[in-house]
């Protein structure tokens, strides 16, 4: 009786550190003017709102991670960037796993709400809607891109299937 | 250990780990890289 309290009162402590670690982390970051490397942030308020016509997006080849923000419901995470045909895009994967479920919670909102997202790309902020893109050639090239950039793993078939996420950022009212 | 001495120990530890993550520099950091790896590698 007394080993298994001590194996359990371990077992306890083994828990309860890493709990308390994401707890500590979720918390302190979440009102946050902007997400942290893995956890949501706040509103993105820091940096000029940009105004005018489109930017050519091919700067962002440079760019490794922007921050996504949300509107509804208001949260921010750190997301990769890709660049084809004049327009961008993000991704999601993982998505049909039941960690990837839990994890990019922000994609079924999206998809699910409006859309409307502010994109910071180096400090700059941009008012987006996010627009699902399930299927079409211009995968062709968001994939290429998306492997060019950030190593092999996606393909035009997980997407057509579900596993990755597409979402073209369009101005809104597009 | 007694359960009125174990609810201390996790009360310390659970301060302990609260004040390290807040303020440690670079602690969070490193900590969100590991569970990031540990997402990448089991969320499939």
């Amino acid at each position: 009786m007394g080993a298994l309290r001590i194996i359990l009162q371990i077992v306890g402590i083994v828990v309860l550190i890493p709990a308390v670690t994401m707890v500590t982390l979720k918390i302190a970051k979440q009102d946050a003017d902007g997400p942290s490397i893995l956890f949501p942030g706040g509103k993105l308020i820091s940096g000029e709102l940009h105004t005018g016509p489109e930017p050519d997006w091919s700067f962002t080849d440079d760019v490794p991670t922007i921050e996504l923000q949300l509107v509804d419901p208001l949260s921010s995470r750190t997301i990769f960037i890709m660049e084809s045909d004049g327009k961008v895009y993000i991704p999601s994967g993982y998505m049909r796993s039941t960690l990837g479920k839990i994890w990019k919670d922000w994609a079924f909102q999206a998809d699910a709400g409006d859309g409307l997202a502010v994109a910071r790309i180096n400090g700059v902020r941009y008012e987006r809607q996010l627009i699902r893109i399930k299927a079409g050639p211009v995968l062709d090239g968001i994939v290429a891109k998306l492997v060019s950039k950030y190593g092999p793993g996606a393909t035009r078939e997980a997407i057509e299937a579900g596993d990755v996420w597409i979402f073209e950022m369009a101005p809104r009212g597009a | 250990m007694t359960m009125k001495n174990y609810s201390i120990l996790c009360a310390a530890i659970t301060v302990t780990v609260v004040l390290g993550v807040l303020y440690i520099p670079g602690l969070s950091d490193a900590i969100e890289q590991v569970v990031l790896v540990f997402l990448a590698t089991n969320a499939r």
